[in-house]
């Protein structure tokens, strides 16, 4: 294990998230800001399901659920119960976290496919679920596919920049625990063999729970923000599929089970998106999944994988 | 133990005492490895009972079992592949020993000197050869503290000399006071190591006793040894 290389990329780990502190006052651009502020808030994302389905090798292919969830316990704790922002931020995490605890004690039982299958129909349920309730129950509560309007923020991108990069911040610090304590060795020997990992003591039920539920919490927090952000919610919005597909190709174009992937996947993705969007309208999305094709038949590990795989490295 | 209307394992009651190594032996599909794995927990045994030091394990979680000092390894090797032999080592000492990760990190250095596997230590534990990865497996188990160490068929696969080191292995394991039950298909090391043995044929146990009373029995020597009578003699 080379300890040098880990601690040199925790110092500019460090480092760069401090200077990012700082770039609201430098960056004179709002198109600039949006667009970093982007691109962090995608880094934590993709980051929330290398945490989960990275280390431990369970395909979640739902975790858009949790990010939902956090935008209408936002939404409603704000409008229906007048609770500020940032207290309601907080519920949406924890909230987020409680299903998902509830949720993965049956689910993390499946393995494989099937994981993947409960994952997915559980976030379907749930767009389901708030579409038709207020309906079914003649209620006022979710507001189905009216949706939810929050109260105007009035903030600026900058509010929201910093709202971001400490959450993202937090995210990739988990990460760099995983990669080091004790509870992310049990997450990689799940991955790798769970009935070994099992009988070499490591409590495989209590370790999956743990990130699948630290997962859902950050995507609570980030599904909260959002909703703040761009204060209009409806359920096939939240809890839009298209959302989880990003999250998956972003961390598997950038390495899944790293503490790089999420952060190199997202970048690239964001960015050429975006410059390929504004230039080809009509064709933008045909071009990137050619690229995604091409980089994943090139580099079936993702981007920081194969540098792992080819350069020997332990942790990056 | 059933799989659906196999009985695998049936009417089996055994005991291991403390410092001892019981050798466990039987022809292929006898139930040795079904047996073990009930006892750590696995398989949950569809009747009968399991007590370490009195307490009823029976229908533990393995992880429990592992941390009450009951570590077995497998016979089809079960190596974490993307970690380094030294992390799969690691593994053991941080969640069967619960240790801390300096005290673990120790604990899995002394482990690794002790099976003889330093000059794997920083190699993937997919790309060592079989003799190495079957050291890999007894070091896991071992770097959890188990005081039990249940081991089958740790020696498959080995030739005469690397079956020689590793017979010094679990001699100097046996003298640091741990109990073991050695599964085993080679006659040599099975009589050589073991204070008693017991032979199990189609789920049933049909002897117990010393090594040379267990070679002598003749139910032994029709459902298990027979063909395998003149190679006995010679050793
Ligand atoms: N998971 C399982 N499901 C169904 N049948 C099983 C299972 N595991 C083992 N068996 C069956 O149980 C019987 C006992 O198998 P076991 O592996 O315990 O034998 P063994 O004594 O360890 O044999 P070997 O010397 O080949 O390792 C065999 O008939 C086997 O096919
Ligand atoms: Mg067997």
């Amino acid at each position: 294990m080379n300890f040098k290389i880990d601690r040199i990329i925790l110092i500019m780990f460090l480092g760069i998230t401090a200077a990012l502190a700082f770039l609201p006052n430098f960056v004179e651009s709002e198109y600039l800001l949006r667009l970093i502020t982007v691109v962090i808030f995608w880094i934590g994302i993709a980051g929330c399901w290398n945490m989960m389905s990275g280390y431990t090798g369970y395909i979640d292919f739902g975790p858009v659920v949790y990010f939902g969830i956090g935008s209408y316990v936002v939404a409603i704790a704000m409008t229906k119960y007048g609770i500020p922002f940032f207290p309601s931020l907080f519920i949406s995490g924890v909230i987020s976290g409680s299903v998902a605890f509830l949720v993965g004690i049956p689910t993390l039982r499946l393995k494989g496919a099937y994981f993947a299958i409960a994952t997915f129909a559980f976030a379907e349920a749930m767009k389901q679920i708030t579409l038709e309730f207020d309906r079914t129950f003649s209620v006022s509560f979710f507001q189905g596919s009216d949706g939810i309007t929050l109260p105007i923020s009035g903030h600026d991108n900058s509010f929201f920049f910093y709202c971001v990069l400490p959450v993202t911040f937090l995210v990739m610090l988990a990460h760099y625990f995983i990669e080091h304590s004790k509870f992310g060795y049990g997450l990689k020997a799940i991955k790798e063999a769970e009935t070994a990992a099992e009988i070499s003591g490591v409590n495989t039920t209590a370790n999956k729970l743990g990130a699948y539920v630290s997962s859902a919490f950050f995507l609570g927090l980030f599904g909260a923000i959002e909703a703040y952000w761009i204060t209009y919610i409806t359920p096939s919005d939240v809890f839009n599929i298209q959302k989880t597909v990003q999250m998956v190709i972003m961390t598997l174009l950038g390495g899944m089970g790293t503490f790089l992937g999420p952060v190199i996947g997202a970048t690239f993705l964001t960015l050429i998106s975006e410059s390929l969007g504004a230039r080809f309208v009509e064709y933008y999305l045909i071009m990137i999944g050619g690229i995604i094709i091409v980089a994943i038949l090139i580099m079936p590990n993702g981007i920081i994988g194969s540098l792992k795989i080819r350069k020997k490295l332990r942790f990056i | 133990m059933k799989f659906g209307a196999l009985a695998a394992v049936q009417m089996v009651s055994f005991s291991l005492n403390p410092g001892e190594i019981l050798g466990m032996i039987g022809p292929n599909g006898a139930g040795k490895t079904t047996l073990l794995n009930c006892v750590i927990g696995i398989h949950k045994p569809t009747s009968g009972r399991i007590f370490l030091n009195q307490i009823d394990i029976t229908g533990m979680k393995p992880h429990k079992i592992c941390r009450m000092g009951l570590a077995k390894t497998s016979q089809i090797m079960e190596p974490f592949m993307a970690m380094t032999v030294f992390e799969n080592v690691l593994v053991g000492a941080l969640h069967g020993g619960r240790m801390r990760m300096r005290l673990a990190t120790e604990k899995t250095e002394k482990v690794i000197e002790l099976v003889g596997l330093k000059q794997y230590a920083y190699k993937l534990s997919g790309s060592i050869p079989v003799p190495a990865r079957r050291r890999l497996e007894l070091a896991r188990a071992l770097a959890s503290g188990a005081n039990i160490l249940l081991l089958d068929e740790n020696m498959a696969g080995l030739n005469p000399h690397e079956i020689d080191e590793a017979l010094e292995i679990l001699k100097k394991i046996r003298n640091s006071g741990k109990s073991l039950i050695v599964i085993e298909h080679i006659m040599r090391v099975v009589m050589g190591i073991s204070d008693r043995i017991i032979v199990l044929n189609y789920g049933s146990k049909i002897a117990e006793g010393f090594p040379e009373e267990v070679v002598n029995d003749e139910s032994v020597i029709k459902a298990y040894l027979g063909d395998k009578l003149t190679s006995l003699k010679v050793a």
